[in-house]
């Protein structure tokens, strides 16, 4: 299959030639080439002008804002506090920032695959969600308490994903599995319920979770406002990733299972070792887009009233002088998404090139 | 090898009246089937004549509806504990090598091991080599089957289930899949393991192999055992008109 060739390929074009006959072959390539170059360039420049030539980078220098045209960094240098930290208590701030840190470290970890037993993802899991408690909740170790409501800004932006994905991910699993029992009660109900949820906008089930459940729900049963949130969003989350692994699951041939039946392992065996990692392999892209939707659709939360780091950033230029700089805010907080997300895919291309090993 | 089974008393498998139906689709009928232990049976028939629903019902990845199919002395029911302890007996080779994919070789051979047999990873590996060894393909244990050839994953399949030391292999059209030059690799190993005494039902139309290792041909058609007869017998000798025409038309070529 790989044997060495034994004539050697043509020896290529030098570039010059090549690019001469990409971009300028006819005249009308040359003009077109040229008119694109330019707007290109000037387009480039300008955006670099704006950003860093003619930009104002400190609180202090907001006067100077007035007198130019470029961006007013100013505003991230007086108001950021408040993007990252929203209306978490000012001299508690480090607790966030610790927090913060903790919980991307947890996230990066999951992302190692010698964490893929249960056992160590479980301990991780337990560990980096504990530690964000005590340093966002407070109460015990001397810190003071500080209640949900008031956790805010990039802190809760990470918190919310991070408990979504890891609630959602073993959930959407078992739906998976449910959907394909063998029990057609069981299948049918699953079926029902991954139907009904994906045929409702998140923002339904978010506000049924933060504002209708009250009622419903005996006050013991109820818990902090942001849990119900997270805990509606999960399910919603779980039931477009269950279809993705489901799809996975389908497109393994049942040769498969067949194979690991006559080895002679039981149904969880053969669940975990030989269809779930092939279902994964299968349907890795639409797995990933799941993630990067959710990064991005936690800043729904606002609506039922709470701080993410959007919110946040409206707050941030939302008083005195900095009420005319909302485009640096933005794009800052556009940077903080950018990222994330970018980070995201970039591992789920890394993970897709590992996982095609072997495969032809 | 079963030391507490005296080799030609038992019977590895029997089969009485058996009857399947896929929805209207009678496709098995009346089967009688008695298997000796250490016997080496072929079944041959034309295609859809359900030879490999026969064998798929021994390891039970089918149901049967109607008789009674008992392996190594355990009734074949719904009972689930009967049907893991059978299926951890029966080894079964696949037309399609059914090697998991994201696996490499060794572990695709210690799976079972580690997970059923609750042997340690070192115990399992050193096992899985042995069987490697004796498929001798055990240079490639660190590939993943999408980088080995039909004949080298079909050997890769064999010393999987070798693993889970059967006391019976079935094998459904074991070379079928594979290019011409490849069979011969497949067919060497499985008639070393003939030699050695492993009971075995293989479903092919490898008919050099049959007059080699088989204690008995078995010919179906439309889901009947039309005729039964020892090698030299059955291609030299065949009695029914139906075998005669499937044995012309399979030696043409
Ligand atoms: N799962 C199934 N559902 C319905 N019909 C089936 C199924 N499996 C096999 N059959 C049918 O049963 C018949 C016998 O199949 P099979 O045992 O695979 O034959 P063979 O292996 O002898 O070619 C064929 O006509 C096939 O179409
Ligand atoms: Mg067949």
């Amino acid at each position: 299959m790989h044997s060495a060739p034994s004539y050697s390929a043509p020896p290529r074009e030098p570039l010059s030639n090549r690019l001469k006959s990409l971009f300028f072959n006819s005249p009308l390539d040359a003009l077109v080439t040229l008119v694109c170059l330019f707007v290109f360039s000037y387009l480039i420049y300008s955006i670099v002008d704006w950003a860093f030539l003619s930009s104002v980078w400190r609180a202090e220098d907001e006067a100077t804002c007035r007198e130019t045209d470029g961006a007013c960094w100013s505003v991230i240098d007086a108001r950021h506090r408040i993007i990252f930290f929203g209306l978490f208590p000012y001299e508690e701030h480090w607790r966030s920032t610790v927090a913060c840190v903790v919980m991307i470290l947890t996230m990066i970890a999951s992302c190692v695959s010698w964490f893929w037993t249960t056992v160590r993802l479980g301990v991780l899991w337990i560990a980096g969600f504990g530690l964000f408690y005590i340093l966002m909740h407070g109460g015990i170790f001397g810190l003071s308490v500080i209640t949900p409501e008031r956790w805010g800004g990039l802190a809760l932006t990470i918190f919310i994903f991070a408990a979504v994905s890891i609630i959602g991910m073993p959930l959407s699993v078992l739906l998976a599995l449910g959907r394909r029992s063998k029990l057609p009660v069981i299948a049918r109900l699953i079926g029902l319920l991954i139907d009904f949820v994906r045929s409702l906008p998140l923002l339904t089930i978010l506000f049924t979770a933060a504002v209708i459940t009250p009622f419903l729900l005996p006050g013991w049963l109820l818990g902090d406002k942001l849990y119900r949130v997270i805990a509606g969003f999960a399910l919603f989350f779980a039931c477009y990733q269950a279809e993705n692994i489901r799809a996975g699951l389908q497109s393994i041939p049942s040769g498969q299972d067949e194979a690991g039946l006559t080895l002679g392992l039981n149904y969880w065996q053969r669940v975990s070792r030989i269809q779930l990692p092939q279902a994964f392999r299968n349907s890795l892209p639409a797995i990933v887009n799941q993630f990067v939707i959710t990064f991005k659709e936690t800043s729904i939360v606002t609506i039922v009233g709470f701080f993410e780091i959007l919110a946040s950033g409206a707050a941030a230029y939302g008083t005195g002088v900095w009420t005319v700089h909302y485009i640096e805010v933005y794009v800052f907080i556009g940077l903080i998404y950018f990222i994330f997300v970018f980070s995201l895919s970039r591992y789920g291309a890394h993970l897709e090139k590992k996982l095609r090993v072997g495969h032809a | 090898m079963p030391e507490e089974v005296k080799p030609g008393s038992v019977a590895a498998v029997t089969m009485t009246g058996v009857n399947k139906w896929f929805g209207d689709f009678h496709v098995l009928k009346e089967i009688d089937l008695s298997v000796a232990d250490g016997e080496k049976v072929v079944i041959c028939g034309p295609s859809g004549s359900g030879k490999s629903t026969l064998i798929r019902c021994i390891c039970k990845l089918e149901d049967h509806q109607k008789g009674s199919i008992n392996v190594l002395g355990t009734e074949l029911n719904d009972d689930i504990a009967n049907i893991d302890e059978i299926r951890r007996e029966v080894g079964m080779v696949f037309q399609q090598f059914n090697l998991f994919p994201h696996m490499t070789v060794l572990e695709n051979c210690t799976l079972a091991l580690t997970l059923v047999r609750k042997k340690s990873r070192r115990e399992a590996e050193s096992i899985a080599m042995g069987f490697l060894e004796k498929v001798r393909i055990p240079e490639q244990s660190d590939k993943y089957p999408g980088e080995l050839s039909g004949g080298q994953q079909q050997r890769v399949a064999i010393a999987r289930s070798l693993c889970m030391n059967p006391e019976i292999l079935l094998f459904d059209e074991p070379t079928s899949a594979l290019d011409p030059e490849m069979i011969s690799e497949v067919l060497d190993v499985m008639v070393s393991l003939a030699e050695e005494g492993m009971t075995m039902i293989c479903v092919t139309h490898e008919m050099g192999f049959a007059r080699r290792v088989a204690d008995r041909v078995i010919f179906m058609d439309q889901g009947e055992i039309v005729e039964q007869n020892d090698p030299v017998t059955f291609f030299d000798h065949p009695g029914n008109e139906r075998t005669k025409l499937f044995l012309s038309q399979i030696l043409q070529h």
